[in-house]
């Protein structure tokens, strides 16, 4: 992943100039944006082609032939080209300044959002690859996690800009190797409970048991407070806060798995304590227990094609969407790398190939669907009058490989513009020169130390990946 | 053990005060005041006076003036030429508090491997780290190299803050000269400080999540407490007593505002981290640190919060060789705006004061002043940051921080302007006595004459550590000593890694530490090693795994 990081420096590092003019706004807010004339894979109701999309207020104000805009809206030609709606990644450990708190089984108080990084250039290249939203999860280190935020990738801008105005709280759940610890264990760190798959189920469901009892303290405390004012109130308690808003339906659960026999095990402690699950994460043997998921009214959010990298990882086939699809389950493609990220338009094309999904439903598996798993589908996720206009030009088809992002738009307002991408390289050049020049930045005179290396064993596959990061990631 | 060590060391220490304090009596009484007459005045608190005199007695200023006379029994310094300013104050230190032990080489084994913490709060319900009441004057120790080097660069006075943890513990203000603990103390507690950095014990909370969680759960704690006590006090009959904690009763005056937060935060995420934080809890909070301070301006100015400005700038530290990477615009970046920030805060209303940010070389503490008005801070402002700010902030402008009768007499006296690169301190006067000054110069010539006879460590090594499982390493290691102190960096198995904290002994015993990278897994390394001539020998202390041991070469002539 990190590989790349030399070559892709310059690109990425556009995306801060970029974000740093002035002005650019204000103008933005000011103006109605038409685009013309183009291909659109409109996700919800087919492709409309030589159509116009109408921008105003960073909604979607009109879609259809010959749309009228004012005088001053900045009109986009895009005759030839092909317009579908911005990328949403179910799944991201990306802009993160730590992915687990690996300490305890329960971390339901850990908070995302207290850890997020706007200045992450991985950000940039997301865009560059048709990303405007992610999930931001926890890592899936403890049968129960911490508390994941969604965000829109507005790059250069502040932290509380990147937050989804109204999108649902929800929470990382774990099952299966990672949290019963099978292939890692931090640094400083005893082995820890669980150790297996009945130890995880039973964490999950001691939380939940804590959770019931806490909420009955304060819903007795409330009760008996009204006409006794001397009475100590119980403790706040933030790692079972969050599992009472499970308990009550108000946050999503996200759960890390890949094996059958504990999507089931984790349906039925749901079942037994009234709550839902909102999407199964990984889901590699989803396809055994597609009914199943699909009874329980969960999504799935599954990798391309991406296995094997240990046993509980052995038994995926590529047809997991197909048929978890076909049993009427929402399906997502995630990437859960900053690397695959850039290219989730591929993993969704690669859908078509197996099990004969239609185009439609590879799009929706990186838009609508993710956009539903995460609650916001009354927002984005389609090209639809009224919806956010989050909304990436592509010059050709999105499911080609030869298809590049043109721009990407997340309210209205263009974060990623490969035009400008490439006639800024030269100023960011003279920029790096004039740096290099200054005192700070040469090097010391005799001696100094030798440059660092790239790290040399970076793990094969990204579930966990995150593993490594802990408290001790370095961005 | 580290409790064992700690009470050796002071115990050690102890016997020099008691002898000095003997000595003293006997000049004390000869010599209460001083008089400098004929100098410069930079009053800070008024106009300077071009040609005064200021009078000591006692430890305290007791006149100045253009037309004081110096008192028959003061001792009187000649001060045509010189120019007198109130003491230097750095705003944030770890002066006189010691460093965390190493940890002991001892067996492997499941669950052990923790850092030896420095310093502990004897029972407290909360770990190691998460403990508010612990109090820097506890573990403050006059002497040693560290005051010596900041006095010699004008520095009279510091905050100073236990090392680590998410809550490190209470501040003190000290002055930087006394013979015991309790007379160094000018004010004790200032401030409580706030690391935010993951416990590395093995405990929760060991990510920057947790510690945001951890923190929020310990104010709720502290605020039910609080609110349960009260009940507690009107009916105890009928109430369960509520439990007390020392470590949550610590935070009361955090949470009546009474107690400021000095929150460590340098990038502008960290700063708003820190705000959100302040906000959510209505603290009173200091920013320390403060390095893209300028980015937040405008909530700092807003939320009256001040700024603990780190005087260390950024620089490129790499060596110039032809395979390494450009460096990112955005590192580059920031080290060029670095000195931009004081002059943009003072530009915005912020507030600020200059700290030394633990900078290696104390002479850089008012280079960089210089550095920061050369791009755009106005002198004056340069000299109230590190005089009467930090003394505001901290709560101590009543009795420091500019030249007025009755504050305590802490000065540092110049030839040429403090500012000016030509300049030259002359004289420090803490609490009202004079301090032996070694010039910097002298002691530098010094410590590189040491190190040319010495500098056994400096070199490339290779090093082959056999580990207990048996597997060989092989790790390079490029050194460079200076007199006792060793820095550089690992290449090979264990991944790239700058050495810190290394140190030399003159019999060859070497020291470092460095973040190493075994199996995927980033660890915190120890390496401790005997040199001789070409050779070394030594162990390496992983956290949770037994000593590897290691033999280290180094062709001849591979010096640097």
């Amino acid at each position: 992943m990190r590989k790349l990081i030399a070559f892709i420096l310059s690109f990425s590092l556009l995306g801060t100039a970029l974000a740093q003019q002035p002005g650019r706004r204000a103008q933005d807010e000011a103006t109605e944006t038409l685009i013309r004339n183009a291909t659109i894979l409109t996700v919800s109701h087919g492709t409309l082609q030589n159509s116009d999309i109408l921008i105003r207020k960073g909604k979607i104000a009109a879609v259809g032939q010959n749309l009228k805009a004012s005088q001053n809206a900045r009109v986009i030609d895009a005759s030839g080209k092909y317009v579908m709606p911005g990328i949403i990644d179910c799944h991201s450990h990306t802009m993160l300044d730590a992915v687990n708190e690996l300490t305890y089984s329960v971390t339901s108080m850990a908070r995302i959002r207290d850890v997020l990084n706007p200045t992450d250039e991985a950000v940039y290249r997301a865009l560059a690859g048709g990303v405007t939203t992610a999930n931001l999860l926890h890592g899936s280190g403890n049968p129960i996690g911490g508390q994941n935020t969604v965000v829109k990738f507005k790059f250069g801008r502040p932290i509380e800009e990147f937050i989804f105005p109204g999108a649902p709280p929800g929470i990382k759940f774990a099952l299966g190797e990672n949290p019963k610890r099978t292939n890692f264990n931090p640094p400083g760190q005893g082995r820890r409970y669980p150790a297996t798959r009945m130890g995880v189920e039973e964490v999950i469901r001691d939380a939940f048991v804590r959770a019931r009892d806490y909420k009955a303290a304060w819903d007795d405390y409330r009760a008996k407070s009204h006409n006794n004012k001397n009475l100590i109130p119980p403790r706040r308690d933030l790692e079972l806060e969050p599992l009472v808003e499970v308990l009550e339906g108000k946050r999503l659960v996200h759960a890390h798995c890949y094996r059958a026999d504990e999507i089931l095990m984790l349906i039925n402690i749901a079942d037994e304590f009234g709550f839902k699950i909102r999407t199964f994460q990984h889901a590699l043997e989803g396809y055994k227990v597609a009914k199943e998921i699909a009874r329980h009214g969960a999504g799935a959010s599954i990798f391309a094609d991406f296995w094997g990298y240990k046993i509980e990882a052995y038994d995926a086939i590529p047809y997991d969407a197909a048929i978890l699809t076909r049993a009427g389950v929402s399906v997502s493609v995630n990437s859960d790398s900053d690397e695959r990220m850039r290219r989730l338009n591929i993993d969704a094309a690669k859908m078509m190939r197996y099990g004969d999904m239609t185009e439609e439903e590879a799009l929706k598996m990186i838009t609508m669907n993710p956009a539903w798993q995460l609650g916001i589908q009354d927002r984005v996720g389609s090209i639809d009058v009224g919806k956010d206009a989050d909304i990436t030009i592509w010059d050709a088809h999105p499911l080609s490989v030869y298809s590049h992002v043109e721009t990407t738009m997340i309210d209205g307002e263009i974060f990623f513009d490969r035009q400008q991408d490439m006639t800024r390289r030269a100023e960011m050049e003279r920029e790096r020169l004039a740096l290099e020049k200054a005192e700070p930045n040469r090097p010391p005179e005799k001696g100094g130390t030798p440059p660092p290396r790239p790290r040399a064993n970076i793990s094969a596959y990204s579930d966990d990946d995150d593993q490594w990061y802990g408290g001790q990631q370095e961005r | 053990m580290a409790a064992l060590t700690i009470t050796a060391a002071l115990a050690a220490h102890a016997a020099i005060p008691f002898a000095r304090a003997q000595e003293q009596q006997s000049t004390t009484g000869v010599i209460s005041a001083y008089a400098i007459t004929g100098a410069r005045i930079v009053t800070v608190s008024g106009a300077n006076i071009e040609r005064g005199t200021i009078v000591i007695r006692d430890g305290l200023i007791s006149a100045v003036g253009a037309s004081t006379v110096a008192p028959a029994d003061a001792r009187v310094i000649d001060g045509a030429g010189l120019t007198v300013y109130p003491g230097l104050i750095d705003s944030n230190t770890n002066l006189g508090i010691p460093a965390p032990a190493p940890s002991p080489a001892r067996g492997g084994g499941g669950g052990g491997g923790a850092q030896t913490p420095a310093i502990s709060s004897p029972n407290s319900a909360q770990p190691v780290g998460l403990q508010p009441e612990i109090l820097a004057t506890d573990f403050i120790r006059p002497g040693g190299d560290q005051l010596e080097a900041a006095r010699n660069a004008g520095i009279t006075a510091a905050l100073t803050a236990p090392r680590e943890g998410v809550f490190l513990g209470q501040s003190a203000l000290i002055n930087l000269a006394g013979d015991t603990p309790q007379e160094m103390i000018v004010r004790s507690p200032v401030a409580l400080h706030v690391g935010f950095t993951p416990l590395r014990t093995g405990g929760y909370p060991s990510s920057l999540m947790g510690v945001f969680s951890a923190l929020r759960q310990m104010l709720l704690d502290a605020g039910r407490l609080r609110d349960a006590n009260a009940i507690y006090e009107r009916t105890p009959r009928g109430t369960r007593r509520p439990v007390q904690d020392k470590s949550l009763v610590a935070l009361f005056p955090v949470l009546a505002r009474e107690m400021p937060v000095v929150m460590y935060a340098d990038t502008e995420r960290e700063i708003i981290r820190a705000l959100d934080l302040t906000h959510e809890f209505n603290l009173k909070t200091i920013i320390a640190g403060g390095l893209e301070s300028w980015k937040v301006s405008d909530r700092l100015r807003e939320s009256n919060v001040p700024v603990l400005l780190s005087l260390n700038f950024p620089k490129r530290t790499t060596a110039d060789v032809p395979e390494a990477d450009p460096d990112p615009l955005r590192v580059m970046r920031q080290r060029v705006e670095a000195p931009k920030t004081a002059g943009r805060l003072a530009t915005a209303r912020v507030r600020f004061a200059f700290q030394s940010g633990a900078m290696t070389s104390m002479s850089d503490f008012l280079a960089n002043a210089e550095k920061a008005i050369e791009n755009g801070l106005a002198r004056d402002e340069a000299l109230r940051a590190m005089t009467i700010r930090p003394a505001e902030i901290l709560g101590v402008a009543d009795r420091l921080g500019t030249i007025e009768v009755g504050k305590i007499a802490n000065l540092t006296v110049t030839r040429g302007d403090i500012f000016d690169k030509k300049a030259s301190i002359t004289h420090v006067f803490i609490d009202g006595r004079p301090v032996d000054l070694k010039p910097a110069t002298e002691k530098e010539k010094g410590a590189a004459a040491a190190a040319s006879s010495t500098a056994m460590a400096s070199g490339t090594w290779t090093l082959k550590v056999k580990s207990e499982a048996g597997t060989d390493q092989t790790v390079t290691m490029i050194l460079r000593q200076e007199g006792e102190r060793v820095s550089g960096s690992l290449q090979g198995d264990y991944g790239p890694a700058q050495i810190s904290g290394g140190s030399i002994d003159a019999s060859g015993n070497l020291r470092f530490t460095a973040r190493v990278t075994i199996g995927g897994q980033t660890t915190e390394a120890t390496f401790t090693a005997t040199i001789t001539g070409n050779e070394m020998r030594g162990t390496v202390q992983t956290v949770g795994s037994s000593p590897a041991s290691f033999v280290g070469t180094k062709p001849q002539n591979s010096d640097e």
